[in-house]
């Protein structure tokens, strides 16, 4: 296999790869096919940031101007919608084990006048714990609007008591929480998550190509030609093959924080420099480990493998939905080894909260240190790309 | 006469030919270490890992900070309380906001509850007071337990210190001022809504399906790149000559490894772990086998656009990812967009997961999930199809190189 006249260098190197990339499907898919799909998908899946209308079956076994003033309220909450009547709680359970109901609101027997009258009847509300996120929206909703149809009732008694609204509400509800949701006062799922899922794909994404790009060489026994145009110096020979993916991923990552900042207007308290940074390096970050994976196991699938592996298992360790506090201490430790991670964390501090860069310069340096990996295993790979014969 | 004989030939010839490729597929996945990496590593280590990770479920002893500028006893009682709480741990009080925000600058704390000088004053005056919580966002769930721990003590402290402010006749009648409409809430199925029991049960569906589309996937690949004419049967073998006696052989195969690769994912491991498992094992496994018959042949279908051994997981792996949300576990089924809704019926994970984690979890019988039951059926019959379209079209390719 020859392309055009031998040349030597970096230069020659990088105009080779960009050649054979060109030429082939599964780069194209893996550079340009797969991180659009996956922005589109999952801007589009969250663009109105919590999910709306979440069915709910009522059980109103009171059925009076009371309780169905309650029903309307808790209709009107844009989270809730309630779907179904039903005249038993068995009736509502099956409903929500055939997945068309998520939360059972229960309204007992002789509810208004029992109300009224001091007697204390009890509303009652049972949320899916399966489905966790459509729980704990219901959750709220129906908590919010019980304690309404307490501060209603203890109003009505209240005032034919002849008290004023202030001494009512003071001995209602004494102490009220007002609550801050620093950076993402809205609580949106999209800024919650796609500033993590995204960046995490494109880390997805890097390892494999670098691992595959490195690999196939070896597969086609195309290594030696590869290393001779770096006149047999690894460093140079991996600088030119990586370096248009180092171009290519970067803009891929310019454009998701495009769309995150820009397009969705999500936080970015710190201004772009500090994010657009980030992800840069997470970019090289990335694929210095790349690099490390197929020097360490030099076969292409076990490679592949290894990086697919390492890849999905960022978006669960790396802390974004369930944080990496709650995990055992060894997974705390292990999490420092993924580039997404430290990525995260840049996010959390400049991004979302806009806290001085100083507190983010250890993770960016975290970042440019999985630089460092490449150099460790460079003998182990050299040796690999120039004697490893690809068994299939 | 001859007819009969003939036909009598044909299927005792086609019974013997699939299980000869049976055999010759099962020594194809052992002998490739990509695949039994995909076939065995991956769904015997992968729960495990996430099991691992998830393994807390919720999150105990948030770090949170006080600012108290009341310095009262009801506020210290308040922040007392709030420390006692499994969910958050107050490892600070701070003079002021200026040293609280350093504290979470700094990753000291996640959270900040801030009392303002009238607190016990306002209280003691029948008037209503307003405390400020202020949490970071890097997860959800600190919010959460910062929240529920606070408004759990608000409501412990405002119902003892108002009644012993009002004293009144009876007791009775002291809850019903404070509490006229009390409520009570239950969380089924998932009863401390768990991490780990949410979200590893449709991981383990998931885990199923990707590792046959890629193991399947790479023996494809390796056909093809390794027969003449890279086509996906070795038509040099006699009896790799009729469609159907492939796609029933190969099937077959994987079939009987991923029976034993089940009984590890979604008997062994949920068990190991303590996962809510309610569901009947019964239904469980019916449930399961058309799920892995359409995995099965949907994976076999993508295995023929796959022309190297590599492709399937620069292709398939990414798609997890989109293939768990699509699926509806996490983000609502009722609030996809029905594009995506609608593509989420072309795999198997989808109807898998959802009828799967009603089953296990939620203790539903085949009756709860018959509507994601018989889409299963309708993918397997689908997908059996198409791969049996794809393995005669492989075949009349290499037939015509042949000649």
């Amino acid at each position: 296999m020859s392309y055009g006249q031998q040349k030597y260098g970096v230069g020659a190197i990088a105009v080779r790869e960009i050649k054979r990339l060109l030429s082939h499907r599964l780069y194209l898919f893996c550079l340009l096919l797969a991180p659009s799909i996956s922005v589109v998908f999952f801007i589009s899946l969250m663009r109105d940031g919590l999910p709306t209308n979440l069915p709910v079956a009522l059980v109103d076994l009171d059925n009076t101007a009371t309780s169905r003033t309650l029903v309307r309220q808790l209709d009107a909450f844009t989270q809730t919608q309630i779907t179904q009547k039903m005249n038993s709680f068995t009736e509502a359970r099956i409903a929500m084990q055939k997945g068309e109901v998520y939360g059972i609101y229960y309204i007992p027997e002789g509810f208004g006048t029992d109300a009224v009258s001091g007697k204390q009847p009890k509303l009652s509300f049972y949320t899916n714990g399966t489905y966790l996120i459509a729980a704990s929206l219901l959750f709220r909703d129906m908590k919010t609007i019980s304690v309404l149809a307490g501060a209603s009732v203890g109003l009505q008694t209240g005032i034919a008591q002849g008290k004023s609204t202030d001494q009512i509400m003071g001995q209602l509800q004494p102490i009220v929480i007002d609550t801050h949701a620093l950076g993402n006062p809205w609580l949106n799922y999209s800024v919650y998550l796609n500033n993590t899922i995204l960046p995490g794909i494109l880390q997805l994404l890097i390892f494999l190509v670098t691992v595959y790009c490195i690999g196939v060489e070896i597969k086609l026994g195309t290594a030696e030609e590869w290393l001779k145009m770096g006149h047999g110096c690894l460093f140079k020979s991996l600088l030119g093959k990586l370096l248009p993916y180092t171009v290519i991923f970067t803009i891929i990552g310019f454009m998701i924080c495009a769309v995150l900042y820009g397009f969705n207007s999500f936080p970015l308290q710190s201004g772009w420099f500090p994010m657009l940074t980030a992800i840069f390096f997470l970019v090289i970050a990335s694929q210095a480990v790349g690099i490390f994976m197929i020097g360490t196991l030099p076969t292409l699938r076990l490679g592949l493998s290894f990086a697919s592996l390492f890849g999905m298992i960022s978006f669960s360790i790396v802390g974004f939905s369930f944080p990496v506090l709650g995990m055992h201490s060894t997974l705390q430790a292990l999490a420092e080894l993924f580039p997404l991670r430290h990525y995260f964390l840049i996010y959390i501090d400049q991004a979302l909260n806009g806290r001085d860069l100083y507190y983010s310069i250890g993770e960016y340096l975290w970042l440019l240190s999985f630089l460092i990996l490449p150099f460790l295993i460079g003998k182990n790979l050299k040796k690999a790309l120039l004697y490893m014969k690809y068994i299939p | 006469m001859a007819n009969e004989t003939n036909l009598r030939e044909i299927v005792k010839e086609g019974i013997a030919d699939v299980f000869y490729i049976w055999r010759e597929e099962l020594k194809n996945v052992f002998r490739d270490t990509g695949v039994v990496i995909f076939f065995f590593l991956v769904p015997f280590a992968y729960p495990l890992v996430y099991a691992f990770i998830y393994n807390n479920e919720v999150v105990h002893e948030a770090k949170m900070v006080v600012v108290d500028n009341s310095d009262s006893f009801l506020s210290r009682e308040f922040t007392r309380r709030v420390n006692a709480t499994p969910d958050v741990e107050v490892v600070r009080v701070c003079k002021n906001m200026d040293e609280a925000k350093r504290m979470l600058d700094e990753k000291k704390a996640y959270g900040i509850l801030s009392f303002p000088s009238e607190f016990s004053k306002d209280i003691n005056a029948g008037r209503q007071t307003t405390i400020s919580l202020y949490s970071d966002m890097s997860s959800l769930l600190f919010y959460k337990a910062f929240l529920l721990s606070a408004t759990e003590v608000s409501f412990s402290l405002s119902k003892e210190y108002v009644s012993e402010l009002h004293p009144a006749s009876s007791r009775q009648t002291e809850l019903v001022k404070i509490d006229p409409v009390p409520y009570e809430s239950v969380a089924l199925f998932n009863s401390q809504m768990g991490f780990a029991s949410f979200l590893v049960p449709a991981i383990l569906i998931l885990v199923i399906q990707q590792t046959l589309i890629l193991g399947i996937g790479m023996l494809g690949g390796t056909a093809r790149e390794r027969n003449q004419r890279h086509t996906l049967v070795p038509i040099s073998d006699i009896h790799f000559r009729g469609t159907l006696r492939i796609v029933l052989g190969k099937s077959l195969s994987y079939l009987v490894l991923y029976v034993v690769v089940c009984i590890w994912v979604i008997a062994i491991v949920p068990r190991l772990f303590s996962f809510p498992q309610i569901g009947n094992p019964g239904v469980i496994a019916l449930f399961l086998l058309p799920f892995l018959a359409a995995s099965i042949f949907f994976a076999m279908t993508l295995s023929g656009f796959m022309t190297s051994r590599e492709s399937p997981m620069l292709v398939f792996v990414f798609t997890s990812v989109i293939l768990l949300f699509i699926s509806g576990v996490s983000w609502p089924k009722e609030a996809i967009p029905e594009f995506w809704r609608i593509l989420g019926y072309l795999f198997p994970s989808t109807p898998g997961v959802q009828g799967f984690i009603r089953i296990n979890t939620s203790g539903a019988s085949l009756n709860e999930v018959s509507h994601e039951y018989r889409l299963l059926w309708i993918q397997a019959g689908f997908y059996f199809i198409s791969a049996c379209l794809i393995y005669r079209y492989q075949i009349i390719r290499s037939l015509k190189n042949n000649d």
